[in-house]
């Protein structure tokens, strides 16, 4: 218990380092960029008639840190204002706090991230589990053959041979935005269907694409349990397949928890590709275009969310390692 | 060691009792790049309800091998190619296939593997492990089952509350060892089988789990069978013993004359080389030349014959065959029995000396 708590704890201070090192580094980076935004922001206040008090006021607002003080002032006002959860103003959605911004963005990437990543890991886990029983069979084989080829394709590959079959080719699944424009939001069926077909296929993707690689990892996982002393103790014991299996499952499945975690960090990455792709309106495509705007202190607080999203994940995957593993328990 | 009768000396009431287990013609081989190498070869032997037999060797001699084939449970790419393991009241283990056979391992035959230290699912529970246990043999009364496992525990100095509620890695390895043997007696095996029980233990958890399975193999009246490369183990507790050597039973009979007067010349180097170090596991030093593998083994002829003293032409030839060559004690080797053996083969007088020295 003590060295699960010790090493939670380490969890927690790596992660906050973490996060300190994001905002800092978005911090420098918008001061290191030429022609400084907020000085360029400025200046152009300035010249167009503004007086410089003024100006300097509305500098500080957007970007929580004015030009004008030395830089080490800028940089704890700006941390300041963070631990305050104010991530400044949106330049490109002009005036919006980057907090709502962010947060009407943040479901649409969550949700089909988290879900799609639910469903390549159960269905990715499970094929993995036959395809190491039934190594020496045809129908192993082709599952491992199935994992390989999947572990392989790029994601923007991915997405778009799924855009181009399933709406381009077949015109069965619709594509752009998180629902039909024509239909009021609203917790009506119709609203609620139109937002799952248009889910879809961004989920679709981030599923097929950790299909592959869960399926590997498993395979092989499984495979070094099989060869585990109680496993053929309970052979000779009599137990039930079922319960076998369930066994071997849940031992091989242990290992997998952290890469679990490692990957909820790549998905988010990757779906700054898949939403530009899908053209769908997640905290991806708020990055990409907050960069494409030059609106740094969105594109600030994207990152930063990002980075706090992988650190709660990776204590996640602690926890729930814990409850699994009794050895880790007590 | 505070049981006054020998329990050597159990000749006299071999043969009365019929079989628990009949072990007929044997073979087993395992698939290798160089073809089906036999770890077994038409092996035969009766273990009796009441006996604890010894099966010893060195490694790789196939006692294992021939312990699991006892459940039918050779693991790929091994398999049982010629013979029967009859068991009573199962039939013909060898034939058996899927439910039936999965549900004789474990509530007839007993099985306690090499391994047993690492026997337990670590992310269950022994009590958990244990109704598992229960449920795949469907058993009605699973508390019944939990009293009767707890007794067991009790018998063998385990706190059963503590034990049913522990993981394994929150357990010694002589504690694993009798959970093990537990859970192979919990569902009243007939047949017992131990493969090395006390190889992995200290001197003092080896003493203790010896007498825990002398004691439980009395009272249930087993058929127990336990395989050791340790010749003070079976000194310790065997009636019988079966001696392996490239996967044939070279020798079998009643312990203590085994033990006092061997009479294949394997045994006798085996017995001669320990005689002075009974306890000592290094087997693989008792005699000159290196135990062979299946790759080595010969394929004509008898297997010891690179080692044997007494090697002749014949057993260049020819493969012994086992056979009694006095009432109670079978051999496999073409020199004749020395004139000694034969007279020794009657029970020796109890106040002979006994040359072995494994008991206190
Ligand atoms: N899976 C396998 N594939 C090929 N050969 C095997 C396999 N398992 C065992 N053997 C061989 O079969 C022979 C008998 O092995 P076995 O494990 O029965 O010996 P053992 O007498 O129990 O030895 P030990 O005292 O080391 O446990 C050995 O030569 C071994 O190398
Ligand atoms: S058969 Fe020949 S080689 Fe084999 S043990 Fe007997 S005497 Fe030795
Ligand atoms: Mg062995």
């Amino acid at each position: 218990m003590k060295g699960f708590l010790l090493r939670l704890a380490a969890k927690l201070a790596a992660g906050l380092t973490m996060v300190f090192t994001v905002a800092t580094f978005t911090f420098f980076l918008v001061h290191a960029l030429p022609g400084n935004p907020g000085d360029a922001a400025y200046e152009g206040y300035v010249l167009g008639g503004m007086p410089p008090e003024l100006a300097r006021a509305k500098v500080a607002v957007v970007y929580g840190f004015t030009s004008h003080e030395p830089l080490v002032d800028q940089y704890l006002g700006y941390l300041g204002q963070l631990l305050h959860g104010n991530l400044g103003v949106s330049i490109s959605y002009s005036g919006v706090p980057v907090t709502d911004v962010i947060r009407a963005a943040v479901p649409w990437t969550v949700l089909p991230v988290l879900s799609g990543l639910l469903l390549s890991f159960l269905v990715g886990c499970t094929a993995g589990v036959v395809a190491a029983v039934r190594r020496n069979s045809r129908s192993g084989g082709l599952l491992s053959l199935s994992g390989s080829l999947m572990a392989g394709v790029p994601s923007f590959v991915l997405a778009l041979l799924l855009a181009f079959l399933f709406h381009t080719l077949w015109n069965v699944l619709p594509y752009g935005d998180t629902s039909d424009v024509t239909i009021a939001p609203g917790f009506t069926a119709e609203y609620l269907g139109s937002v799952a077909t248009h889910a879809v296929l961004p989920v679709a993707t981030y599923a097929l694409l950790g299909y592959g690689s869960w399926l590997l990892t498993m395979k092989s996982s499984v495979a070094s349990v099989l060869g585990d002393d109680f496993i053929l103790a309970a052979e000779l014991r009599g137990i039930a397949p079922a319960t076998r299996m369930r066994y071997i499952g849940r031992n091989a499945v242990l290992p997998l928890f952290t890469t679990l975690a490692l990957s909820v960090g790549h998905m988010f990455a990757g779906s700054v590709l898949i939403e530009d792709v899908f053209d769908y309106p997640g905290l991806g495509n708020l990055l990409l275009k907050s960069i494409g705007n030059r609106d740094y202190p969105l594109m600030g607080g994207a990152f930063l969310l990002i980075t706090v999203t992988i650190v709660v994940a990776n204590i996640l995957a602690e926890l729930l390692y814990s409850v699994i593993d009794p050895r880790v328990r007590r | 060691m505070t049981d006054p009768t020998p329990h050597h000396d159990g000749a006299a009431t071999a043969g009365a009792r019929p079989a628990e287990v009949e072990i007929r013609d044997l073979t087993v081989v395992y698939r290798t790049e160089h073809g089906d190498l036999p770890a077994v070869s038409h092996a035969s032997l009766d273990l009796r309800a009441g006996e604890i037999t010894g099966l010893v060797g060195e490694s790789g001699s196939g006692k294992s091998t021939l312990a699991l084939s006892l459940l039918n449970a050779v693991p790929a790419p091994g398999r049982i190619t010629t013979g029967s393991v009859e068991v009573a009241g199962v039939g013909d283990v060898t034939r058996l296939t899927g439910r039936r056979l999965r549900r004789t391992r474990g509530s007839a035959l007993g099985y306690v593997f090499q391994a047993s230290q690492n026997s337990l699912n670590p992310l269950k529970t022994v009590g958990k492990q244990l109704l598992d246990l229960g449920r795949s043999h469907e058993v009605e009364d699973l508390r019944g089952l939990v009293r009767r496992a707890g007794d067991l525990c009790e018998r063998m100095g385990l706190d059963a509350d503590r034990v049913l509620d522990s993981y394994q890695h929150e357990l010694s390895g002589g504690m694993r060892q009798r959970i093990g043997i537990v859970l192979a007696l919990v569902l009243n095996a007939e047949v017992l089988v131990l493969d090395e029980p006390t190889t992995a233990l200290d001197m003092i958890s080896q003493a203790a789990v010896l007498d825990i399975v002398r004691s439980v193999h009395r009272e249930n009246g087993l058929a127990t069978l336990v395989v050791t490369h340790d010749m003070g183990v079976v000194s310790e507790i065997a009636d019988r013993l079966a001696v392996m050597y490239g996967g044939r039973i070279v020798e079998h009979g009643p312990a203590g004359e085994l033990l006092r007067r061997p009479s294949h010349p394997y045994t006798r180097a085996l017995i001669g080389a320990t005689a002075r170090i009974v306890g000592d596991p290094g087997l693989a030093r008792a005699l000159p030349g290196q135990p062979p593998d299946l790759t080595t083994l010969a394929r004509r002829g008898c297997v010891f014959r690179d080692r044997c003293p007494l090697a002749m032409p014949v057993c260049e030839e020819s493969d012994p065959a086992l056979s009694e060559w006095t009432p109670g004690r079978f051999r496999a080797c073409h020199a004749e029995p020395a004139p000694a053996d034969r007279a020794a083969a009657v029970p020796a007088p109890r106040t002979q000396d006994d040359p072995i020295g494994g008991r206190p």
